[in-house]
């Protein structure tokens, strides 16, 4: 593995400059090519912060202390998570592009537009991190442990390649997987621990603690990005395994479904 | 794969299922699961095998329908073979009236982007993009979305882009059909200066005069079988006289 990397370097390949290029691309044109694009992207979570602060803080009373902190993270991971799935579900037909007259690998596409959503996503984490720190008054100090975020980053985004990997290309032979991504996607939203309390949500559903491939994300999330201790390693583990599964799913499906797009979409 | 090799296919082959409803969302599957759709099997490629040299021109004839544009996609790799394999030793460029370019993008991230996709650095492009957008005849037009050019000038932009990024096996299917008259002549002037030398290509087109021209060896086809692949002059006979 790190020889092939090494000889892609040595071979002066352009394989990451490549990369680069279309998640910048890519970006810019999410964004409206608009100089304040990286305030839309943060627009989104402020926005769903705001109705659910309102809902369960406002209106229900919750007793989750530093709610609006707790919210953000949750919607940061979550945002990223539909961004890359609900997102890309047509890529390989708004893509075909690239792969319509050359030989360009197309796993390349994927991970370039996942790149773009990267931007975004360090983007908010850094906008909450400011946020928790300035103005949460129960905020817990800053402690090494932040960095395991860099880990669940990780573990997110081989989780929403897979996903993307699956979806885009069961759209080849099913158009209408977008519609029932919808409704799974709204479902997978309820049965997250986003806005819920932790120890409610443990006692109404364990079995999602471990059964929903995010939810261990977001609870990991906030352990060490929040209270500033190591994530818990048994739900690290697990939902390293569902990534990764679902990334091989994903890749066998591009090989069997996927070389045959540019004939059937 | 020898060194002098540019393309290797064995026993390949490619047959389309055509069916005639389209059972393509899922509701569409579960409400006809007793009620299969009915094919059409269409063989557009049928069984061969050959070589192609590296630095060879290779030219391809045949009537309409007869599968040359499907043979081009299977060697450029944009279609998957039905049976046997082709081995691809270098960067593909396919090319029928433009190369991939996306419409929602300017001029100049189309060109950055697609000759990034045939391979080449940044750096590199970036010393020959004013050759490619002044062949293109483009300037002032660098940051338009391409969607608000004319057929033309999309056309015009993809063939400066393929004439000096270039690949190393190129796929030219009916290129010498772009632009104004004006502009052919420039491009048949590039094909006649050295842009081609050293570079593999295979040349579909219908002007024989051109495949005599330029061709060291040529295939003709007829209904998807490759009947004759070699001298150029003997191809073009096998094609004039089905023609008749």
């Amino acid at each position: 593995m790190i020889r092939n990397v090494l000889k892609d370097w040595k071979s002066r390949s352009n394989k990451y400059e490549r990369l680069w290029l279309l998640a910048k691309i890519e970006f810019k044109l999410r964004y409206y090519e608009n100089k304040l694009g990286l305030l839309w992207a943060l627009l989104k979570p402020l926005m769903d912060i705001a109705i659910y602060y309102v809902a369960f803080k406002v209106i229900l009373k919750t007793d989750i202390p530093a709610f609006a902190s707790y919210l953000f993270i949750g919607l940061v991971f979550w945002i990223f998570f539909v961004e890359s799935t609900t997102g890309t579900i047509q890529i390989l037909n708004t893509k075909k592009y690239l792969y319509e007259y050359s030989n360009m690998n197309k796993l390349e596409i994927y991970i370039s537009t996942l790149f773009s959503n990267s931007i975004g996503f360090l983007f908010n984490l850094s906008m909450f991190f400011l946020f928790y720190h300035l103005f949460e008054p129960q905020a817990n100090p800053i402690s090494y442990n932040n960095l395991w975020v860099l880990v669940l980053f990780m573990n997110l985004f081989i989780l929403s390649l897979g996903c993307s990997l699956i979806l885009s290309n069961l759209y080849i032979i099913a158009k209408d997987i977008n519609q029932i991504w919808m409704v799974f996607i709204s479902f997978l939203f309820f049965l997250s621990p986003i806005f819920y309390k932790l120890t409610s949500f443990k006692e109404a559903l364990p079995e999602l603690v471990y059964g929903n491939p995010i939810a261990g994300v977001i609870i990991n999330a906030r352990r060490v990005m929040m209270d500033g201790i190591a994530p818990d390693f048994e739900l690290l583990a697990f939902d390293f395994g569902y990534a990764i599964f679902l990334l091989l799913v994903g890749i066998i499906l591009l090989n069997k479904l996927g070389a045959k797009a540019a004939e059937k979409l | 794969m020898e060194d002098t090799i540019a393309i290797k296919a064995r026993n390949i082959s490619k047959t389309f299922h055509i069916s005639e409803d389209s059972h393509n969302t899922v509701k569409h599957r579960l409400f006809n699961l007793f009620n299969p759709p009915r094919k059409k099997d269409v063989e557009a490629v049928k069984m061969m095998n050959f070589e192609i040299n590296k630095g060879e021109c290779v030219g391809l004839i045949g009537r309409n329908g007869c599968g040359k544009s499907t043979l081009v996609r299977l060697l450029a790799g944009v279609y998957p073979t039905d049976t046997g394999f082709v081995n691809i030793n270098g960067t593909t460029l396919l090319m029928n009236l433009g190369v991939g370019m996306s419409h929602e993008l300017t001029a100049r991230e189309n060109i950055y982007v697609s000759a990034s996709v045939l391979g080449m650095k940044i750096k590199d492009v970036d010393a020959i993009f004013d050759r490619i957008v002044g062949f293109a005849e483009l300037e002032g037009f660098i940051d338009t979305k391409i969607k608000f050019f004319s057929s033309g000038m999309v056309a015009r932009l993809g063939f400066s882009i393929a004439v000096n990024a270039g690949a190393s096996i190129m796929f030219l299917d009916e290129i010498f059909a772009v632009g104004d008259m004006k502009f052919q002549e420039k491009a048949i002037k590039v094909f006649e200066s050295s842009w081609i030398e050293g570079k593999t290509v295979i040349l579909v087109s219908h002007s024989m005069d051109v495949i005599k021209k330029y061709c060291s060896r040529a295939g003709y086809m007829k209904h998807g079988e490759l009947i004759y692949l070699g001298e150029t002059e003997k191809a073009i006979q096998m094609y004039l006289k089905d023609n008749q």
